[in-house]
């Protein structure tokens, strides 16, 4: 049976095919998100059909999460993100016990029992300062991209100090760095500190190691590293870390379909 | 009907209490024409019954309304609970004739955010403070506040020209006992599985003034009707039940509530000021001095800025008992600072003790994190339903009890001033 998942997120929409048979991914892609979002996911969809020399008759199931999850239509259920990244990381790497997740406008931190189900979890409220959006902001105002502010950061002795409870006020305090002649590198380092200290906070009580961490900031380098030095155990990302909420909701859709709300 | 015309809605509590406000503004504006005071309180330690001994009609002013924070914020601070910020907005833009026409407006030092915002208010507007200690275990503390409210009788007895009797205050506390006892029985009817109402609908039995004998009226009504219907559970996945606990859910303001319910559950108990906390407890009757036995039923009010809150756990426990919730959702308004500590007690008290799953939800009076409110509770009630298989009710043991037990107080060492 082939399962497809969609997880249309703020600043991306990603989507697996998915055989249960065979236990394995079939196809993933990723796509920018937009105004038009559920013809964005269908464009997607059939981008990564193609790929697997597959046609949408053949998707036995199809689950949308993510903050745009209901305006996939399409989809036959939705199941929210959190549960999806708890299934797909738990699916990747089965000893996961906690599960750090921040992606364009949220940021997650997910506790796992034996088997993989969510013991407790917590999430952010209205404050971008622990997301992505935080960084892309940075980037923007200091006119580069992700990886390049990635390869600065590395390059920092002395992270600057910059708040970590509000991204509006951060980025005047990092104009205000910038002016005071900081240099680059430890602004940038100071930025990822910030954005660690925020999802350690909200982490709390829920951290029991091993940690896995997952959404599109995993992919930047030094970001690991940062909430490592500042939770105290080793952070490792998760494998695929932008397709574990997708991968997820294609798992969510077991042998019953109607019974996905109970499938592990 | 005594011969008089069936009212609009009479046979509907429900459609009655969706025109509360045209009500309460009809009964005040007769009131006032009849000479009666209109005195407003905005906090659930103000006794009604000293006002309605005096003859006068005590009108709840808490603000539910986003719209009237931008005019509050020319004076607030932004970053003020929206229930102080929407209260105060209403004083500013003149949007609440209760607030206009209020002869009076009881103030007490709850938390610093009312307290200081209070003073800004009593510029313009005539205004009682009652002093509140807030170690709710220490009985110097509880005679201070007996005093406080024996002042605040002494004042609307000057005030208005009135003497004050026993006899009244017993007779106000008999009217607060039957309306808090109707309104704990429609709430002991989502104690059963499924609930004959929803937690929504049981929000709208409440009028901003109290002690008006055609809500009591419908509020027996409403008894007989919802305890009369079949238990028939809802199609679809088995209601997860929830006891929502936190800050008060003023009217206009039940946007967490609805988003609670939506996404499949039943609020089967609301411990705030708004739903069970002021109404667990009655006015002992038999007490030879009324005014004290009102004084000690309101100071045993579990707010949040009593320290320690013993009591508001005790009530969580009790709820959880009678209720048999599957988790606990904390409401805590933004900037509140007091429940937003607490939360940390309600969350142990709930993992470790009730063995239940806790949320907090931190918002205001603005939509705009409506979706990820209901992404986090939906992200609750899979992992609730992802323990429980889906062919059983999700509930384990049904109660049928039809009265509210009052919480059990457990022995809350007296401390030495």
């Amino acid at each position: 049976m082939i399962c497809a998942g969609i997880d249309a997120g703020s600043r991306a929409i990603k989507a697996v095919l998915f055989d249960t048979a065979r236990r394995e991914i079939l196809a993933s892609g990723l796509a920018a998100q937009g105004v038009a979002q559920e013809r964005l996911a269908a464009d997607l969809l059939d981008k990564i059909l193609k790929e697997a020399g597959l046609d949408r008759k053949r998707i036995s199931g199809l689950v949308a999460t993510g903050y745009g999850r209901h305006a996939i239509r399409f989809a036959d259920t939705t199941v929210t993100e959190i549960t999806c990244h708890a299934r797909g990381v738990h699916f990747l790497a089965p000893d996961a016990r906690t599960i750090l997740e921040i992606g364009g406008q949220d940021s997650k931190v997910i506790s796992l029992e034996d088997g993989g189900r969510v013991r407790d979890f917590a999430m952010n409220d209205r404050c971008a300062a622990g997301t992505g959006r935080f960084l892309e902001m940075v980037a923007a105002r200091l006119e580069m991209n992700w990886e390049k502010l990635a390869e600065l950061g590395r390059q920092s002795t002395k992270p600057a100090l910059i708040s970590n409870t509000c991204a509006v006020f951060a980025e005047t305090e990092i104009i205000g760095l910038l002016a005071d002649g900081q240099p680059l590198p430890d602004v940038v380092a100071g930025v990822q500190n910030a954005i660690a200290t925020r999802v350690a906070a909200l982490a709390g009580r829920l951290v029991s190691p091993p940690v896995y961490f997952t959404g599109g900031v995993a992919l930047l380098p030094g970001m690991a590293r940062a909430l490592e030095a500042i939770l105290a155990c080793p952070v490792q990302v998760a494998p695929r870390p932008q397709h574990t909420g997708a991968l997820g909701a294609a798992l969510s859709i077991t042998n019953d379909k109607f019974s996905m709300t109970n499938s592990q | 009907m005594n011969g008089k015309p069936a009212m609009p809605h009479s046979d509907n509590p429900l459609a009655w209490f969706a025109g509360m406000m045209d009500h309460c503004y009809d009964f005040a504006q007769a009131a006032r024409a009849q000479g009666r005071p209109i005195v407003g309180i905005m906090c659930e330690f103000t006794p009604r019954e000293i006002i309605l001994a005096a003859g006068a009609v005590p009108v709840c002013l808490c603000g539910g309304s986003g719209a009237t924070i931008p005019a509050a914020e020319q004076f607030l601070p932004a970053n003020l609970c929206p229930l102080i910020k929407s209260t105060f907005g209403y004083h500013v833009t003149g949007n609440n004739p209760f607030l206009n026409w209020a002869d009076l407006v009881v103030a007490e030092t709850a938390c610093d955010g009312k307290k200081k915002m209070f003073e800004l208010m009593s510029a313009t507007k005539p205004m009682y403070v009652l002093e509140l200690p807030q170690k709710s275990d220490n009985a110097d503390a509880l005679e201070h506040w007996t005093a406080e409210v024996r002042k605040f009788k002494e004042h609307l007895e000057q005030r208005f020209q009135i003497r004050i009797t026993d006899g009244q205050l017993r007779d106000a506390a008999r009217l607060m006992n039957r309306e808090r006892g109707l309104r704990r029985q429609l709430a002991a009817l989502l104690t059963r599985d499924p609930p004959p109402l929803t937690g929504r609908q049981l929000s709208e039995f409440k009028s901003i003034i109290s002690g008006i004998e055609e809500d009591l009226q419908q509020y027996e009504r409403a008894i007989q009707i919802f305890g009369a219907k079949p238990a028939s559970p809802p199609p679809g996945l088995p209601q997860v039940r929830v006891l929502l606990s936190g800050v008060p859910m003023v009217h206009g303001a039940e946007r967490v509530l609805e988003l609670i319910e939506n996404a499949g559950a039943v609020v089967v108990a609301m411990e705030n000021c708004t739903g069970l906390k002021p109404i667990l407890d009655d006015v002992d009757l038999d007490d030879p001095d009324p005014l004290r036995a009102i004084a000690r039923k309101y100071y045993h009010l579990p707010c949040s800025v009593m320290t320690p809150n013993a009591r508001r756990f005790d009530t969580l426990r009790s709820l959880a008992a009678q209720f048999h919730p599957h988790c606990v959702i904390e409401l805590v308004w933004q900037a509140c600072l007091t429940y937003d500590i607490e939360s940390y007690h309600v969350r142990k008290l709930a993992g470790e003790e009730l063995h239940l799953p806790h949320l907090k939800i931190t918002t205001d009076y603005s939509p705009l994190d409506s979706a990820r409110i209901s992404a986090r509770v939906e992200a609750l009630f899979e992992t609730i339903r992802a323990r429980t298989p889906s062919t059983e009710s999700i509930v384990s043991t049904a109660s049928t009890a039809s009265t509210l037990q009052a919480p059990v107080q457990t022995a809350h060492p007296r401390r030495t001033p």
